[in-house]
């Protein structure tokens, strides 16, 4: 059985920030717009969380929409 | 001579196949013979009419402190449990410094709501590493107990106080690794890790802190060994889940090794997750991965009074603040009004009826009588005040000793949970035996699924219920002596009524170190339950048997 295609995402690197993350996984977008995508992108970490957008080595960062 | 004989009982032996009338024969601890058998023994245990099945095992504890007082794990063990994984969701209490026993508590006290009296009157720290844990709880136990170690407190050991702050560096990684080693070689069954707690002040636990590349080293140790890897996953979020399953899945094939997360809620306010999550689980099998779900058999159901904190508010920060501070000063901010209209509008435009309206008073406590089974929302009409704050108001006139139910908070349709459990590749547990104290009863979960799922629904057979609770869960832990009525096999046995096995009636219970609270509940159609060979609980008695071991 094939793997059905699902959200893609990144683990951040050890003291990465969002924009260097915005830069490695989506280098061919404006930095700006690209930070702004993730954060919308991963409610779980830059709204919910306390505080918000303290990012951890652990994190699932998805880089792009839900699918569907 | 044999030790036991347990006699024409019907025996369901744990692999699923048809029960069948029969004998067990039991001698030093271990089953020597399983069907007609005609020799003596020092003691017979009749069980014509009833079911004679394996020990079932509960893959996800959190019973670290409570062995230490009392080896019974009461009261899982008269619900038929022989065998119990402690540590999970990246705790254990070893390995641990005695200068870093008080953050571990705080961590305890957060996430699992265990009051700190549970760590602090019943027993004596007499150890650090994980063999010292191991030596003070085998002193009396009368259940079986496979413990995880916990990869927060590795990480804490390791790193001290820079756990809760950054990425480790490759040498204090292969320090984990080492000690990771040491746990194993010590008994521990596995590492157990956590994507979702927070500590007591609001902290993420150490395990989040950690790099996947981390994770990926202590699976390569685990690997060394076969053993487990659990985990709880954020649970709430659907893709999340699901990014969790294919990581782990890299780490199972990568290093050989089993997986497990929990927990796996069905709600039907987003109905499609859990077959979202069992397609990803059958993807990621069919590679080869080894990756199970976890899913408890009970509905969510949360209890609580303002006498103590709960689970209830966990998305009420201020509330939460509030009820940790001592019982006079949580009275004297419930009675200031600014502090009062804080905490109702945290509850939501609508004064929290949305939140609390459905809370049903429970009774038993220092409610009037006449409140009980009423829900929230109508005492706050009668009593001319929004929903939240009638709770506030109404537990302070009664010395905040009102409990209150939140029933069916999820995964409580039974058509629909009942599939899910016979699911082949769906495995039995998330219990939380032992936590979540004045919150709910992490107890009868087994008889639940009998009552619930054989006899009432009929979602699986009485056979199958037994295998998902006893070898199915042997064989996915790695526990190669348990899980079967098979000459060779420990002899861990469960009789019961297939009539009238059930979960019993939740109540709370002052038993707890300190006179703490918890809510209990008592098995119903549990016979007789032999640990090792030997009796520990029959007639609704205790017995004072002390055979349980740590087995893996």
């Amino acid at each position: 059985m094939a793997l059905s295609l699902q959200r893609r995402f990144v683990t951040p690197g050890p003291g990465e920030t969002v924009e260097e993350i915005a830069d490695r996984a989506l280098p061919d977008q404006d930095q700006g717009a690209a930070v702004d995508a993730i954060r919308s992108w991963n409610l779980h970490i830059f709204a919910m969380r306390r505080p918000p957008g303290l990012l951890l080595g652990s994190d699932v960062v998805f880089i792009e929409p839900p699918i569907g | 001579m044999y030790d036991v004989i347990v006699r024409g009982g019907l025996v369901v032996d744990g692999s699923g196949a048809p029960g069948y009338l029969g004998d067990v024969a039991v001698q030093d601890g271990k089953i020597v013979a399983v069907g007609q058998i005609t020799g003596d023994a020092l003691r017979f245990v009749e069980a014509e009419g009833r079911i004679v099945a394996p020990g079932f095992i509960d893959p996800h504890t959190h019973f670290d402190v409570q062995l230490l007082w009392d080896g019974a794990a009461k009261p899982a063990l008269e619900h038929g449990i022989t065998c119990v994984v402690p540590g999970n969701c990246s705790l254990s209490l070893a390995p641990l410094r005695a200068a870093d026993r008080q953050q571990v508590i705080g961590m305890f006290q957060q996430i699992e709501e265990m009051p700190p009296a549970a760590f602090t009157e019943a027993f004596e720290w007499t150890w650090e590493d994980f063999a010292g844990y191991r030596a003070a709880i085998e002193k009396s136990l009368s259940i079986n107990v496979a413990p995880l170690v916990g990869h927060s407190v590795i990480r804490l050991w390791v790193m001290g106080p820079h756990a809760q702050e950054r990425a480790a560096d490759a040498g204090e990684i292969s320090a984990m690794q080492d000690m990771l080693r040491e746990c194993l070689d010590a008994g521990a069954v596995g590492l157990s890790t956590s994507f979702v707690d927070v500590d007591e002040n609001g902290r993420p636990v150490p395990s989040r802190f950690a790099q996947f590349e981390e994770l990926d080293a202590l699976s390569a140790v685990l690997g060394e060994y076969g053993r487990m890897l659990q985990i709880v996953p954020e649970f709430y979020a659907i893709d999340i889940t699901i990014a969790r399953i294919d990581q782990l899945a890299e780490l199972s094939l990568k290093h050989n090794i089993p997986t497990t997360f929990s927990p796996v809620f069905d709600s039907t306010a987003t109905p499609d997750n859990v077959a979202r999550t069992v397609a990803r689980v059958e993807e990621q099998f069919s590679r080869g991965a080894r990756v199970w779900p976890q899913m408890q058999t009970r509905p969510i159901d949360i209890s609580f009074s303002l006498l103590r904190p709960s689970l209830f508010f966990a998305r009420l920060p201020r509330w939460v603040r509030i009820l940790r501070q001592p019982l006079e000063q949580r009275i004297a901010a419930l009675r200031d009004p600014e502090t009062v209209a804080k905490m109702v509008a945290d509850t939501g435009p609508d004064g929290g009826e949305r939140m609390m309206g459905r809370l049903v008073v429970r009774g038993g406590d220092g409610a009037p009588v006449e409140l009980t089974g009423r829900t929230l929302s109508d005492i706050a009409k009668d009593r001319g005040e929004v929903t939240a704050l009638a709770l506030i108001n109404l537990s302070l006139e009664h010395g905040l000793d009102v409990a209150l139910l939140s029933a069916n908070a999820g995964h409580e349709v039974t058509d629909r949970i009942g599939p899910m459990l016979a699911h082949p590749l769906v495995h039995i547990g998330a219990s939380d035996g032992g936590a979540h104290l004045a919150s709910f009863s992490t107890y009868g979960d087994t008889g639940y699924l009998f009552s619930e799922f054989v006899r009432k629904s009929g979602a699986l057979s009485l056979e199958q219920a037994v295998a998902k609770l006893t070898a199915e869960t042997a064989d996915i832990w790695g526990l190669k002596d348990r899980g079967r009525l098979e000459a060779g096999k420990a002899a861990d046995i469960v009789i019961f009524d297939a009539a009238t096995i059930g979960r019993g009636e939740e109540r709370p219970a002052f038993d707890m170190p300190g006179n703490g609270m918890r809510y209990v509940r008592a098995a119903t159609g549990i016979d007789t339950v032999l640990v090792n060979g030997q009796v520990a609980y029959a007639g609704g008695q205790y017995s004072e048997a002390r055979a349980g071991v740590v087995c893996v």
